[in-house]
C-alpha cells in the first residue's frame, strides 16, 4: 500500500532551499514508512517538487548541529537503473532522483534497508552510489536481527560499501538520534566524504559482513513462518482461508462502522435542528440544513467505514499476509488479463475507489495498471450500501432477512465478477498488449506498528473527507437550489418540488429512462447522484418532501412503496427496485473516481471511457432487469 | 546451513526453474528474458549465479514461492520461472 502512505490530503509547500534536503529511498517493504515516522513523529506536509506530479512527503527535523533539514520520502523503489513506466512508484522515485541530479541540487540520500534481506537492498545500494548522489545506509530491524541470532559489522559494511551505516530498531525511540546524527555528518563531511564505489559484490558483502550467532532463534522462526506459509498457501485450503479472511473483514467494518455511522448521523441531525431552530424556516436554514449538511452528514456516515477498512487492509499487508493472498489469487486474475500485483488496489476500492486509483501505482506493468484503473470503479465501494439498504428495505421487506442478506452478498459478487469481466475483455481490446510478468515480493510476517498504522487511518480519512466531501457539498448545494427554483414556463404542479428545474430535467429523461422503470423522481436522484452516487438517498428524501430522510431511511422507504400513481397502481415495484440496484452495480456515479482516472492516467480518455462503458452497462443491465422480471410476473 | 535456511536436496540434472524439485536449491545459469521484463527480473534480485529454492507451487499453475540466497521471498509468475534457467548445485550454498 505505499501509495496509500503518501497522504495528498496534506498542504502543499515549498522545501526551503536554506534547509538541508534528505531523501529517504529503500526497496518496498524495508521499513520507510516506519523510519520516516520515527524521523518526523508522523508530521508531514506534501512538498512541490518541479516534474513531479504525484504528491512526496516531507516533514522537517532538527539535526544534532542545530540545522534543519527536510526528510522527503520517496515512493519505494527496486532499482534507479532499470527502465520503468514514469507513472508507477517507482517511475516517480527515479524522476525525482533525475531532477534532483539535473538541477544540481544539494541534496543527501537516506537509503533503508532491511537488514535481515541485506544482498537484495545491497543492490539497490550500488546503483545509488553509481548515482553520484551523498548516501547514508540506514538498517532497520536490528531487533528481527538480534531475534534471528544473528549479527551484523556495520563498520566492515561501511567500509565494505563506500558509505556510513547506522543500524537500529525503528521501535526504539533512540534509534532516531542515530540517524540524525549520521546523516548530519554526511551533511557536514560534503563532497569530501565521498568515496566512489559501486563496484562490490552485495551477496559477497552481506555474506561478509553478517554473522550467525547461535542461529536457533532464526531457525525457530523460519520454522514458524513455513508452518504459517504451509496453512495459509495450501493449494486448496488457503484460499478458503483467505476468502473467509475477507468476508470477516468486511463484515467487521460494517459491524464495528455502523455504530460509529450512527452518531455521525445522529450529531447531523441534532446540527440540522439546530440550524432550522436558529434561522426559522427560510431559504438559508434550508438551503444549510437540507443541501449543505444533508450532503455533508452523507459524508461523515461513511468517515467510519472507510477508516476502519484502511485500518484492517493495513494490519493484513503490514503482516505481510496481503502479499500470500496475492500469490493465491494470481491464477485467476491472469486469466482475467490481470494478475496478483492488481489485487490489492482491487481490494481497497471495496473501501472507496479514489485511494484504490492511487494504489495502482505499485503496479509496474503499464498496461495492467491502466486495465485495473479502469475496473476499480466497479468494485463495490461502501457509497453503493445507502441505496442498497434503501431498495432492499422499500422493496424485500416482505422477504426473510436470510434473502435480503443474499441479495445483498450477491451484489458484492455482481460487482467484482463485472469488474473481472470487463478486464478480460479490456485486456483484449483497448488495452491489449504484451503485460510484464509477475515477480511479486513475498515479505516475512511482522507485528504491523500501531503508529504506522493509525498514521495510513488518519491520512485515508483525511483524503475522503477532501476528494469526495468537497464534490459531494457542492452537488448537495446545486441540486438543492435545482429542487427549489422553479423551471420557467413551467406550470406550478402539486408540490414546488414537482415544477421545479430539477423536477423538468426528470420529466425531460423519462423517454428513456422508462425503459428501465425509472420516474422522474429516480432520474432526479441519478441526476443528484452522478457526482457522487451517496447522494441517491438524500435527494430522494427531498423530493418526497422528507426532512431528515437520510438520517432515519424507514419512512423514505414507505413512501417509496405507497407512491400511487392516478389509477391507483403503485409507481414503483420489486422490478423497478431490482433495475435500480443492477444500474448502480454499474455505472460510474461518482466524479471524485472520474477525476482521479483522468489524473493517475493524465488523459481525457480513459475517464471518458469508463464514464461511457459503466454507464451503457449500466443503463443496459436496468432495462433486461425490469423487462425480464415483468415477462416473469413480477410487479 | 542453506541460505534461506531451508534444508534439502540438491538437484543434479540442469531445468527451467518452473520444473525444478520443490526444497531443492539451484542456481540461476540464465535468465532468457529481454529488454524491460530482463531488467525488472534482475532489479529485484533474480540473476545469473542466484541461488535459490522453490518452495511451493499455487494451484493451477499459478505462481511459484521461492527464496533466494539473498533472504528474500518471491511469488514468481510460471511464465517467468519458464524463462529462468536453473543448474544443480554442487553442495548445498554456505
Amino acid at each position: 500500500m505505499s501509495a496509500a502512505c503518501h497522504d495528498e490530503s496534506a498542504p502543499k509547500g515549498s522545501p526551503s532551499s536554506a534547509r538541508a534536503l534528505v531523501v529517504l529511498v529503500g526497496r518496498p517493504n524495508s521499513g520507510k514508512s516506519s523510519l520516516y515516522n520515527l524521523l518526523t513523529g508522523g508530521n508531514a506536509h506534501v512538498g512541490n517538487y518541479p516534474g513531479i506530479t504525484v504528491d512526496i512527503l516531507e516533514g522537517e527535523v532538527d539535526l544534532p548541529s542545530g540545522a534543519r533539514a527536510t526528510i522527503a520520502d520517496l515512493p519505494g523503489l527496486y532499482s534507479v537503473e532499470a527502465t520503468v513506466d514514469h507513472a508507477t512508484d517507482e517511475g516517480v522515485a527515479r524522476t525525482f532522483l533525475e531532477g534532483l541530479r539535473a538541477r544540481g541540487e544539494s541534496v543527501t540520500l537516506l537509503q533503508v534497508i532491511d537488514p535481515t534481506r541485506l544482498a537484495l537492498g545491497l543492490r539497490l545500494t550500488r546503483e545509488l552510489l553509481r548515482a553520484g548522489l551523498p548516501l547514508v545506509v540506514a538498517l532497520t530491524h536490528a531487533d528481527v536481527l538480534a531475534a534471528e541470532g544473528r549479527a551484523l559489522d556495520v563498520d566492515k559494511l561501511s567500509g565494505a560499501i563506500g558509505a556510513p551505516v547506522v543500524l537500529l530498531s525503528t521501535r526504539n525511540p533512540s534509534g532516531r538520534a542515530t540517524v540524525l546524527g549520521a546523516i548530519d555528518d554526511r551533511i557536514r563531511a560534503g563532497a569530501d566524504a565521498d568515496r566512489g564505489g559501486g563496484t562490490f559484490d552485495p551477496s559477497a558483502v552481506a555474506r561478509a559482513c553478517t554473522t550467525d550467532e547461535g542461529g536457533e532463534p532464526e531457525k525457530a522462526r523460519r520454522a514458524r513462518t513455513a508452518r504459517l506459509d504451509r496453512l495459509l498457501l495450501q493449494p486448496v485450503l488457503g484460499p478458503l482461508l483467505f476468502v473467509g479472511l475477507m468476508a470477516l473483514v468486511f463484515a467487521a467494518v460494517f459491524l464495528v462502522a455502523d455504530p460509529a455511522s450512527s452518531v455521525t448521523d445522529g450529531a447531523v441531525a441534532w446540527s440540522r435542528g439546530r440550524i432550522e431552530a436558529l434561522l426559522g424556516g427560510g431559504l438559508a436554514a434550508s438551503f444549510l440544513s437540507d443541501g449543505i449538511l444533508a450532503g455533508a452528514g452523507t459524508v461523515l456516515a461513511f468517515m467510519p467505514q472507510i477508516v476502519v477498512l484502511t485500518v484492517a487492509l493495513e494490519l493484513l499487508e503490514a503482516s505481510g499476509y496481503l502479499a500470500r493472498g496475492a500469490f493465491l489469487v494470481d491464477r485467476v486474475l491472469r486469466f482475467l488479463g490481470l494478475s496478483g500485483r492488481s489485487f490489492l488496489p482491487l481490494l481497497m476500492g471495496h473501501a472507496c475507489a479514489v485511494p484504490a486509483i492511487s494504489s495502482t501505482r505499485i503496479i509496474r506493468d503499464p498496461k495492467e495498471r491502466l486495465t485495473t484503473i479502469l475496473v476499480i470503479p466497479l468494485m463495490t465501494c461502501s457509497a453503493r450500501l445507502p441505496t442498497y439498504g434503501l431498495v432492499l428495505a422499500a422493496f424485500f421487506s416482505h422477504r426473510s432477512a436470510l434473502f435480503r442478506a443474499s441479495v445483498f452478498v450477491g451484489l458484492y459478487f455482481a460487482g467484482v465478477l463485472s469488474g473481472l469481466v470487463a478486464s478480460a475483455v479490456l485486456r483484449r481490446t483497448a488495452t491489449k498488449g504484451k503485460g510484464l510478468p509477475l515477480v511479486l515480493e513475498m515479505p516475512s510476517y511482522r507485528v504491523p506498528q500501531p503508529r504506522v498504522v493509525a498514521r495510513k487511518a488518519y491520512g485515508a480519512g483525511k483524503r475522503f473527507l477532501r476528494d469526495v466531501g468537497t464534490t459531494i457539498v457542492i452537488a448537495s448545494a446545486v441540486l438543492w437550489l435545482l429542487l427549489k427554483v422553479p423551471m420557467p414556463g413551467v406550470t406550478p404542479g402539486a408540490t414546488p418540488i414537482e415544477s421545479s428545474v430539477a423536477a423538468s430535467i426528470g420529466r425531460a429523461m423519462e423517454p428513456v429512462t422508462r425503459p428501465a422503470g425509472f420516474d422522474w423522481r429516480i432520474n432526479v436522484g441519478l441526476i443528484g447522484s452522478f457526482g457522487a452516487r451517496e447522494l441517491m438517498v438524500g435527494t430522494m428524501g427531498v423530493i418526497f418532501g422528507l426532512e431528515n430522510a437520510d438520517e432515519d431511511p424507514a419512512p423514505l422507504t414507505e413512501r417509496l412503496r405507497d407512491t400511487k400513481k392516478a389509477d391507483g397502481s403503485p409507481v414503483y415495484g420489486t422490478r423497478t427496485g431490482l433495475a435500480l440496484l443492477a444500474f448502480f452495480v454499474l455505472a460510474c456515479q461518482c466524479m471524485s473516481t472520474v477525476a482521479a482516472i483522468r489524473r493517475e492516467t493524465a488523459s481525457l480518455r480513459w475517464p471518458a471511457l469508463v464514464l461511457g462503458y459503466t454507464y451503457t452497462l449500466g443503463y443496459v443491465a436496468a432495462v433486461l432487469v425490469y423487462q425480464v422480471a415483468g415477462l416473469l410476473g413480477s410487479s | 546451513m542453506t541460505p534461506g535456511g531451508v534444508t534439502g536436496k540438491v538437484t543434479r540434472m540442469g531445468t527451467p526453474l518452473a520444473s525444478a524439485p520443490l526444497d531443492t536449491w539451484v542456481t540461476i545459469s540464465r535468465v532468457t528474458l529481454e529488454g524491460e521484463a530482463a531488467a525488472w527480473v534482475a532489479a529485484v534480485g533474480l540473476h545469473d549465479g542466484e541461488a535459490l529454492v522453490v518452495l511451493r507451487r499455487a494451484a493451477l499453475g499459478g505462481p511459484l514461492h521461492v527464496r533466494t540466497g539473498s533472504g528474500g521471498e518471491f511469488a514468481i509468475g510460471r511464465e517467468v520461472a519458464d524463462r529462468i534457467e536453473v543448474e544443480p548445485v554442487a553442495e548445498e550454498p554456505a
